[in-house]
């Protein structure tokens, strides 16, 4: 037990300790969460300076109602630009163009808007500026265009504004998700949190499996091997390095889970400071989700890494591991392969049997409950076939880890391998 | 007592033999020598007594008692293939491996200082393996294999990879060790180095023992039928067909294996008449090498 423990311990400090890890958990989020806000200061630039533009409105008669559009909607809230200078009428020169083209170049205007004489005749408007990437601005000014020209042809054939909005109003399609605790209001977050649980999960199992492979065959080349199976049981070397790496992919969910915590709070802060109006539904997680998701990683981690450390066990270099390690990762890929299925009837019969296999439960069954909670027979069926093959596997390979770690040079073969499992 | 006791002990590859009926047995605070050519069983007679590997047939004995998961505690092992954790200090390796052994991380600690002081690595002690050299990681692997003072010690051709100061250094450690009551056994194909260190040996080919006991009275069975010559001139006077069976030149010196119920005085005779200057001619016991390559050769024939 204290041979297990110091093995834990060292791989577990060898792998927090590398740089990778540290760029993968800490940094990633950070630059995330850095990245979201430098958006943000930027999109909100309005607040320092307000973007100045010309209008030139040839029809002569809609340049007060773009200007009123433009205005903000409420008196708090900053306006979208400032209008500096706006040239009406059906007698404009044609050198006015150039004349504001020249102002923008100088800087003391954003942009320009044309609004050509046909415009109620289904013309197109410009807006001349150098910056076209500011979506906001362009945004707000087609809409304000839109809305005068719409106001202008309504009111021409004599119906009032308001009665057409009464008209045009949309019906909202509310989706209720129907669950055991009851009905909450779903607006595509359930598929999303699936989706992101599944994926997390398959990410994780891969990479974490790789990291034992590649662990287990780093002290086979570095024939530290040698002097290690003198000091501790085969069994004991593997099962501490495949818990180490457990303790290592837990410490990195949690790190995770906390900054994606907070950046859940910083990101509502930012929203409700850019527009109160834009609602996000939480997503929540139940608790006994988060439980399933744990304890079928745990199992299908055991598993996979189980299988990753006897390709890691059975081959001497980087080269033959990458050839062999392809049978362990496939079923992973087919489970991911296999969410379109899931998600269009998670219930049906093939959904049901899909998330039976169990080398593909862990990625399936996850993703499953997070969609539509299936009954507690099947979770639980499915747990117990995933955890009697994993046993099995567990049981395999450390029989091929046993005699592998010690054997050098050619590839083994398949035939060669079962003849590893009959030795004593 | 004895340290190692083996009784006809077999290991079984599939259809291969690697160790066959192979007995021996150490006595406590010797040095024991494990000979044999290249694939002759010494690799798996090895792994057997550090259980990494469970015989076959037979028993294995340590320190009095039957073999079990703790006698690998019992025993240094430095192997032939080097290798250490690259990216690791020093001292957390030596810390790691002692532990592992059953030393409390503290008294690791210590331990490891004084012998890296000792072996004039004191400044290393945080350093990456890695930034090591061959040579300084080679005694950094000789201080895993005796940090945890195990009773008995395996050391695979230990001097391997080291300046002639610092295999002297190695070699005066391993002789202070076993007066201090380590058992040690050493593996090599470096016969000098046997006939320096070992009081015992057991020579293997094929996983059986073809010779085994102390090493004098190996070296006396075979009897003084060799003649160390050293001589200026032409070395022609040694064409003695007749006389001569085998001639082995190391250095200033060349060794003359005499054929049965031959005399040496021959020899003597005949550098006379060519007029050649002996300076020195002692009969002698056969050096292990030979006794190595006639016994393997026979075997094999």
């Amino acid at each position: 037990m204290r041979k297990l423990w110091l093995i834990w311990k060292r791989e577990y400090l060898a792998r927090v300790r590398t740089k990778a890890f540290v760029i993968s958990t800490v940094m990633l989020p950070l630059l995330f969460v850095g990245i979201i806000g430098v958006m943000v200061v930027l999109g909100g630039r309005q607040q320092g300076r307000t973007p100045r533009i010309a209008i030139a409105d040839w029809t002569g008669t809609l340049a007060p109602a773009i200007r009123a559009h433009l205005r903000p909607r409420t008196p708090e809230s900053k306006p979208v630009c400032e209008i500096a200078k706006t040239l009406e009428g059906s007698s404009l020169g044609t050198d006015v163009e150039s004349e504001m083209r020249a102002e923008v170049r100088e800087g003391r205007l954003e942009g320009f808007l044309i609004v050509p004489n046909n415009a109620l005749n289904g013309g197109a408007a410009e807006f001349h500026t150098l910056n076209a990437g500011d979506f906001s601005l362009t945004s707000s000014i087609h809409q304000a265009v839109n809305e005068a020209v719409v106001e202008n042809r309504l009111a021409q054939r004599g119906i009032r504004v308001q009665d057409f909005n009464e008209i045009m109003r949309d019906v909202d399609l509310k989706l209720v998700r129907i669950t055991a605790r009851g009905e909450s209001e779903e607006k595509g977050q359930t598929f999303i949190a699936a989706a992101i649980m599944a994926a997390i999960l398959y990410t994780t199992l891969l990479m974490y499996g790789v990291f034992t492979m590649r662990s287990v065959l780093e002290e086979k080349t570095t024939r530290v091997m040698e002097i290690l199976v003198s000091s501790a049981r085969p069994s004991q070397i593997l099962a501490g390095k495949i818990l180490a790496l457990a303790s290592v992919a837990f410490t990195q969910y949690l790190i995770w889970t906390l900054s994606a915590s907070l950046f859940t709070a910083y990101s509502r802060v930012i929203m409700a400071s850019v527009d109160a109006t834009r609602k996000i539904p939480p997503i929540q997680i139940p608790a006994s989700t988060l439980a399933f998701l744990v304890v079928f990683f745990l199992t299908g981690y055991l598993l996979y890494a189980s299988m990753y450390a006897a390709v890691g066990a059975m081959v001497s270099s980087e080269e033959d591991a990458q050839q062999l390690q392809w049978p362990v990762t496939l079923p992973l890929i087919i489970s991911v392969m296999l969410f379109n299925v899931v998600v269009q009837n998670p219930n049906s019969n093939l959904s049901v049997a899909l998330s039976m296999v169990p080398f593909f439960s862990p990625v399936l069954m996850v993703f499953r409950i997070a969609l539509q909670t299936p009954p507690l027979w099947q979770i639980l069926l499915s747990l117990a076939i995933l955890a009697a093959t994993a046993a099995g596997i567990i049981y395999g390979s450390a029989k091929i880890y046993r005699v592998g770690i010690l054997m050098y040079g050619k590839r083994p073969s398949l035939m060669e391998v079962f003849r590893w499992l009959r030795y004593t | 007592m004895d340290a190692v006791r083996l009784e006809a002990v077999t290991k079984r590859f599939n259809t291969l033999t690697a160790v066959e009926k192979l007995s021996f047995s150490i006595p406590e605070g010797k040095v024991f020598g494990l000979l044999g050519p290249n694939g002759a069983g010494k690799t798996t007679t090895l792994r057997m007594l550090m259980r990494v590997l469970i015989p076959d047939e037979g028993s294995i004995e340590v320190l009095g008692t039957p073999a079990d998961d703790r006698t690998p505690d019992a025993i240094g092992y430095l192997p032939e293939e080097r290798g250490l954790y690259p990216r690791m200090k020093i001292r957390e390796v030596l810390v790691f491996l002692a532990a592992l052994k059953g030393l409390t991380e503290a008294e690791a600690d210590r331990g490891a200082r004084q012998w890296l002081e000792r072996l004039e690595l004191g400044e290393w002690v945080n350093k990456k393996i890695n930034d090591l050299s061959k040579g300084m990681q080679q005694k950094v692997q000789f201080i895993a294999a005796v940090l945890h003072r195990p009773p008995i010690l395996i050391l695979d051709e230990p001097f391997t990879g080291l300046d002639p100061v610092n295999a002297g250094v190695i070699k005066d450690i391993m002789l202070e060790l076993r007066d201090q009551g380590s058992t040690i056994i050493l593996s090599t194909h470096r016969m000098e180095q046997v006939e320096m260190m070992c009081d015992s040996i057991c020579l293997i080919d094929h996983g059986r023992p073809i010779l085994a006991g102390e090493l004098k009275a190996i070296k006396r069975s075979f009897g003084k039928n060799t003649v160390r010559i050293e001589y200026t001139g032409n070395g022609q006077f040694l064409d003695l067909p007749h006389v001569v069976e085998r001639l082995n030149r190391h250095g200033a010196a060349v060794d003359v294996k005499l054929r049965p119920g031959a005399n040496a005085q021959e020899i003597l005779k005949a550098a006379v008449a060519d007029g050649v200057e002996i300076t020195r001619f002692e009969l002698v016991e056969p050096p292990l090498n030979d006794i190595f390559i006639e016994k393997v050769s026979s075997t094999n024939a």
